[in-house]
Order: C-alpha cells, then sequence, then structure tokens
C-alpha cells in the first residue's frame, strides 16, 4: 500500500472513525485487527455466522482506501485459469491467422527449416506475451499500481488444492507463470478471507492470516449500525427493534436473523411508517427476517412476549 | 522481559491445546510491539487475532489471558506503617509485609515464580510443594526469623509487631496459593486432562467407568474428526492407460484441435458402504456402543451404514440412528426399549438366520460386512454356512473381537470356526483399536 494509506491506518481510533465515514460501523476488535493487518502486511481470515457483514467489511475497507476492490468468489472446482491467468487463445489464434502473409514474408529465403527456425527465433515468444496474457482477479490484484483491496469469498468452499495454491499468493505476494515468469506486487494488497467455516481451513492457511470472528453484535453496536444504515427510523423504533431481534437469536431457530435481514426489517418498517412495534405487525412482517417456515412458526409462539419485552426497553 | 512474558503465555496457550507456529509467535511479538502494553483490551484483541485461530481457541484465549495478566495479586489493604520503625535488622520480606508494600510483593512474587520454574508444574499433588518453595524464596525464613524475635522481646511494640506478622504471614500464604493455583490452571490443568485421554486411548471399553464416558465421547468425536478431515474428499482412481477422449478433444480446443494435452480417465471411489451387526450382550456391549458412535459421527459423506443389533434375535436399529442424535440414540440400544429384541442367551446362529431370512438382499459386491461379537454362542449351531455365503456375495466381512486372541476358540467361542470365511480378523477392545480399524474401512475402499 502507498504511503499515503499510512495516514488512514495511523491509530486504532482514526479507522473506526474512518470506517463509520464510509458506513461501515466497526467494533474495536475489528478496528485492531484491521490495524495489524495493515501494519504487518498479512491478509485477514473472517469467520462468523452468515450475514454479520463479512463481505462487507472488504468492501468498506476498499471504500476507505479509495482502492478498487478485486473479487474472487470462490466455489467447489475453482483452478487457476479462473482465479489466476488464463492465455487469450482466441486472440492468439486470430494473430496468428492475420499474420500468415507477414509470416510468409519473414520466411522467404530460408533454405532450410533449421534456419527459418533461427529466424523465427530472433522474434522472442511473441504469443506467450503479457499482451496474451488473461489476468484473473489474484493477478490483477498483483498488478494494481496504486494498491488494490483483494477480497478472497468463502474460502471454505473451494477445494484444499486451491487452497494449498493460494499459500504462494498469501506469503509472498507472488505468481509464477511458466512462459512468463515470476510476477510480484510492488505494492501489497490488502487481503480479506471470508469463511462461512462449513470445513476446517488447513493450518498453514491459518498460519499466514491473522484471524478475525465476528459474531452476531451486542444491542449497542447493533443499533449504531441500523442508525448508519436505515438513518429515518425514530430513536425508539430503533431500540424496539434491536431488542426483539436480539431476542429471537436467543431461541432455537434453524437459522438465526443476521445484521442484513435487521436492516432489511428497519427498511421495512419505515416504509409501513410504523411508529412503533405491535404483535400485528410483527406477525406480517416476520418473514422480512425469517427464511423458513418452522423459525417463523417458533417466533409467533413467543410472539407476544417478546414484543412487550422490546416496547419495555424504551 | 516483554518477550519472555509473550513466551510464557504461548507456551500456557500450548499446554491448553491451542497450536500455536514459530511464525505466529512472531508474528505475536511484532504485533504487541506494534501496539504497545498500554492498554489491556487492545491488546488482548491483537493478540488474539494472531495466536487463537478458531472459536474454540478463542475461548481457551482468553480464559488464559486473563489467567495470566491477572494483576490483583494482592488486594488493597491497610499498611502497618506505624509499627514500622525501621529496625535495620527486619529482613526485607518484613519490611514489605509490615508497610504493606503490595507491588513490590507482588514483584517478589512473580519473581520467585520465576526463579522456582513455577512453569514445569504438572499435577495437582505439587502445589504445596512449589508453594513452599515460593515462600522460600521471597524470604519467609527472615520473616519468621524475625517474628520468633519480636515474640522472645518483652515490650508492647513487639508484642503487637509480631501479632501484625502472625497475620501477613497467613495473608501472604494465601495469596501465594492463590498464585500458584493460577499457575496451575494456566499450566497444567489442560495437560492433565490429557494425560488421562491419552490412558483412556488404551484403556479396555469394557473396564470403563461410566464417569468417564463423556471424555471417551470427547476423544472419538477428536477421532471421528480426523478421520473426517483425511478421508471426506472424494477419492479418485485413476484408470491407467485409458483416453478420455471427449475430454481431451474438448479442452484442446484451445489449441485449434490439436492434441497437446491428453486427458485420462479416472473412476470416482464410493462410499464405503457398511453393515455392522453387533452383539449386544453384557460382555460386548461397552465395545459396540463405543463402535457405533464411530461409525454414526462419522460424516455422511464418508460413509453409508445400516446397523443392526442382535443377542438372541437380530433386529435392524438404523432407523433409530435416523430419528435420534447419536448420543441418545446410544441410550435407547443400552435398554432396549421398544425394540423387539430378546435379551436372552447369546445365539449367534440365530443372528445369522435371522438376517439371512430378512435382509440377505442388502448384500452386494460392494458392502463391507462389519460384524462384533465374542463369537460365543453357547455351544449353539454356528451356522458357518450363512457366514460363508457372506464372505461370497459381499466384498469383504471383518470380524471385530473383544477378546485377546489367546482366548479364541477357548469354551464356547466359535472364533476359530469363523475365521475361514472373514477377510479380517481383529482384536477390538480399545478406543485406539476402534481408530485404527474405522481408518483401515476407510482407506481401503
Amino acid at each position: 500500500m502507498k504511503p499515503y494509506h499510512d495516514r488512514a491506518f495511523v491509530s486504532i481510533e482514526t479507522i473506526q472513525r474512518g470506517f463509520a465515514d464510509v458506513g461501515y460501523v466497526c467494533s474495536p476488535q475489528i478496528a485492531t485487527t484491521l490495524y495489524l493487518a495493515y501494519h504487518l502486511g498479512k491478509p485477514i481470515l473472517v469467520e462468523g455466522p452468515a450475514g454479520v457483514g463479512k463481505t462487507e467489511l472488504a468492501k468498506a475497507s476498499a471504500n476507505y482506501l479509495g482502492a478498487p476492490l478485486i473479487r474472487l468468489q470462490c466455489y467447489e472446482g475453482l483452478d487457476e485459469s479462473k482465479a489466476l491467468y488464463e492465455w487469450k487463445y482466441g486472440k492468439q489464434l486470430l494473430y496468428t491467422q492475420i499474420l500468415k502473409d507477414k509470416l510468409n514474408e519473414v520466411m522467404q529465403g530460408a533454405e532450410d527449416i533449421a534456419s527459418s527456425i533461427d529466424r523465427l527465433r530472433q522474434y522472442n515468444d511473441i504469443f506467450f506475451s503479457s499482451d496474451f496474457l488473461e489476468p484473473r482477479p489474484l493477478l490483477k490484484a498483483l498488478q494494481q499500481e496504486a494498491g488494490a483491496v483483494l477480497l478472497v469469498d468463502e474460502v471454505d468452499k473451494s477445494d484444499q488444492e486451491f487452497e494449498a495454491f493460494l499459500l504462494e499468493m498469501l506469503s509472498d505476494f507472488q505468481v509464477s507463470i511458466p512462459e512468463i515468469g515470476t510476477i510480484r506486487a510492488d505494492l501489497k494488497p490488502f487481503v480479506v478471507l471470508t469463511s462461512n467455516n462449513t470445513r476446517e481451513m488447513s493450518e498453514a492457511l491459518k498460519r499466514r492470516c491473522l484471524h478475525l470472528f465476528i459474531p452476531f453484535p451486542d444491542a449497542k453496536l447493533e443499533r449504531a449500525i441500523i442508525q448508519t444504515h436505515v438513518p429515518d427510523l425514530s430513536d425508539d423504533l430503533r431500540r424496539q427493534l434491536v431488542s426483539f431481534i436480539q431476542q429471537a437469536r436467543d431461541l432455537d431457530l434453524k437459522k438465526a436473523p443476521s445484521v442484513s435481514e435487521t436492516i432489511d426489517w428497519a427498511k421495512v418498517l419505515v416504509l409501513l411508517h410504523a411508529s412503533s412495534l405491535n404483535p400485528d405487525l410483527v406477525r406480517e412482517t416476520l418473514n422480512v427476517f425469517l427464511k423458513f417456515e418452522e423459525d417463523i412458526e417458533t417466533v409467533e409462539e413467543h410472539l407476544y412476549g417478546l414484543t412487550r419485552k422490546a416496547i419495555e426497553t424504551v | 522481559m516483554t518477550e519472555q512474558v509473550l513466551q510464557d503465555l504461548i507456551t500456557a496457550l500450548r499446554r491448553s491445546g491451542v497450536r500455536i507456529s514459530l511464525s505466529e509467535s512472531i508474528d505475536a511479538v511484532s504485533a504487541a510491539k506494534l501496539i504497545g502494553y498500554g492498554d489491556r483490551t487492545t491488546l488482548r484483541d491483537s493478540l488474539a487475532a494472531t495466536l487463537a485461530k478458531s472459536q474454540p481457541e478463542k475461548e481457551i484465549f482468553n480464559t488464559c489471558f486473563d489467567l495470566f495478566f491477572s494483576l490483583h495479586d494482592f488486594p488493597d489493604g491497610e499498611g502497618t506503617d506505624g509499627l514500622l520503625c525501621g529496625t535495620a535488622i527486619d529482613s526485607p520480606l518484613t519490611q514489605m509485609v509490615l508497610s504493606g508494600d503490595r507491588a513490590g510483593l507482588s514483584m517478589a512474587m512473580h519473581e520467585a515464580g520465576e526463579h522456582v520454574e513455577i512453569r514445569g508444574i504438572r499435577f495437582f499433588t505439587q502445589k504445596s510443594l512449589y508453594i513452599q518453595k515460593v515462600m522460600k524464596h521471597m524470604g519467609i525464613e527472615g520473616l519468621d526469623g524475625d517474628m520468633r524475635r519480636f515474640q522472645r522481646e518483652k515490650t508492647l511494640t513487639s508484642q503487637q509487631k509480631a501479632e501484625a506478622l502472625r497475620q501477613a504471614r497467613a495473608e501472604l500464604y494465601e495469596r501465594v496459593r492463590d498464585f500458584v493455583e493460577r499457575q496451575y490452571r494456566l499450566f497444567a490443568h489442560f495437560a492433565t486432562e490429557e494425560m488421562i485421554l491419552r490412558y483412556l486411548r488404551d484403556a479396555r471399553l469394557s473396564h470403563i467407568e461410566r464417569q468417564d464416558f463423556h471424555r471417551i465421547h470427547t476423544l472419538v468425536r477428536k477421532m471421528v474428526k480426523r478421520l473426517n478431515d483425511v478421508h471426506s474428499r472424494r477419492k479418485k482412481r485413476a484408470k491407467r492407460g485409458s483416453l478420455d477422449f471427449k475430454k481431451t478433444l474438448r479442452d484442446n480446443l484451445g489449441y485449434q484441435g490439436l492434441l497437446f494435452e491428453q486427458r485420462w480417465r479416472a473412476e470416482r471411489v464410493d462410499r464405503p458402504d457398511i453393515l455392522a451387526l453387533c452383539d449386544v450382550s453384557r460382555s460386548v456391549q461397552a465395545v459396540a456402543r463405543f463402535m457405533l458412535l464411530f461409525l454414526y459421527s462419522l460424516n455422511e459423506a464418508v460413509a453409508k451404514i445400516r446397523s443392526f443389533i442382535f443377542c438372541s434375535n437380530l433386529v435392524e436399529v438404523s432407523h433409530i440412528f435416523q430419528e435420534h442424535p447419536v448420543e441418545e440414540a446410544l441410550e435407547r440400544l443400552q435398554n432396549g426399549r421398544n425394540l423387539s429384541i430378546q435379551l436372552g442367551r447369546t445365539d449367534y446362529g440365530q443372528a445369522f438366520r435371522d438376517f439371512k431370512e430378512k435382509w440377505l438382499d442388502l448384500v452386494t459386491n460392494k458392502t463391507t460386512v462389519l460384524i462384533l461379537g465374542d463369537a460365543r454362542s453357547n455351544y449353539g449351531n454356528p451356522e458357518t454356512g450363512i457366514l460363508k455365503l457372506l464372505h461370497e456375495r459381499s466384498k469383504r466381512v471383518m470380524w471385530l473381537n473383544p477378546e485377546p486372541p489367546t482366548f479364541w476358540g477357548t469354551g464356547d467361542s466359535e472364533m476359530k470356526r469363523y475365521l475361514p470365511y472373514c477377510f479380517l480378523v481383529r482384536e477390538c477392545s480399545t478406543v485406539n483399536h476402534l481408530d485404527r480399524i474405522v481408518d483401515f474401512l476407510l482407506k481401503t475402499r
């Protein structure tokens, strides 16, 4: 990263304030990890339940730094040619066709095969130069001159082979391309990996990263988040809503409502011009933050109790 | 100095089961340098980011950190300044105690801990030894000497001093005990647990006390996790020398159809298909319990299992495992409720006959038949013919016997007669045996 980025990461408080400005409320823990990651030049491995803002963290970092965000979405079967680079086969073929006459010209006068090969050699490996290289996210991140934020999303979905392949990239910030050589980053990109814990990441990968676990936020933090994202919501209603969601998370649900779903719900309530929670309103809008029929039934059972408690918190 | 402190913390974490590599400890040191020791929470967050790399590890880390950096060794109390008339012959400890120099005492205690290498503490029986050592290094003998001297002098002030010292000594003892206790919890608690687990690995399952069951469950969970990690990837076996022509054509389109890169055929290796037949008579019950725990804890992706239990007759129990979580299912099997099993005399012949009658269709050339039992059939007809049939129909028959090989074939044991029709017969009486067998099962699909 460039020296002018240093100013953005001068202290933990600066980071917290700066991220709040771009719409990401981060806990001291998150800010500390960001600070360390920047100054130690290490990738961050972010884990936590779905919808707590893991991906959002990378987007906010890019926003905050004013650097491009380069995203690599992992899935089963992802391989080098999709993550790192690929030769532009089509372009290579097209060029050889177009240049056929030119090639004939070059070859004219060569008596035997040996001398024509000699002549060809003068032109080096033009067809395997960077002009014909299609950079994929990882290579692109290394090539950015002004630095970049690289997001490797849901790295747990990728295969173990790919994880091993990431190691070189993450520890030395360089990749090897057999035809060209090793490409090294002038400016180390700021790397964020996210994982939903569908499988345990390897020790080697963890060793190279700082580890950050983002849990569901506590009530205070969640209120701050809602305030940033849905400023139109009244203070009282925000308190009620956050209290309701926090209680709902304690129930035995298949999928607990995430922060992004809380935000959605807040937006819905603004659209409905609600001024306070009441059981009927909640029942009608349950499906905004609960995505399973069983969960909706479970919450409906406790609806009156939860709503009453939520209203009492104000 | 500070690096030594971090090193100690890392040692404590490692002992508690957090895996920390060298590069991670270097990261921790540079992080601590960057952050400084000023703010406790920030320091904790940054060390957590560099050292603890999963949710359970974070919890261990927080406990260790709090134990390690607890600073309230000596609670605020009043110093007995009035009694300190600066007699030069008093030992340094006496002076510190009487003047209520808490910081000094705390430092002396930590220094003493350092000196007697309290990090080496392993067993709770060593606690009193270490308390004595620490007290001695802090200079308790000087204090005792002073106390005796004051008691001998008959003046009022010295009597008061002696009394104050006696109280202070008792208090000091308490503090040192707390200190040692904390160090023990930091450095040895998990190590002891680890040792018990290591012992349990090789203990005979039939002899294990009920109170250790939960430990065994932890142990099995760990082993199963390892097996899952190793075996959960879909395996492929290359069919050597056979070209996958379609794939080769497709992948070489980029070369204008010139076949630069060949693609070879591979076949997917199937998940093991297991039929488990468990004897649940008293002699084998414990082992059966843990083997079923093992098999059913394995990821669905790793193996397909159907299980049967028998004593006098044979019943299928797979549905119980589908309907209930593993541990509850095991309880249900144990007391045999809602199962039509007769817990009378063990009869292997009857069990085999039942199996042949109702479930023989399940056995295909991909099935592994796993039989767990001591083969003690109360002199009934052993029905070796049915086992032979199973042997011929299935991929293989594996027999696990909780008795050591020297007992096979003695008394009513029919093991020797069953032996020829088994692909593999193993003694299986400890968790370690089970682990090895399941590993073998998954390895040789």
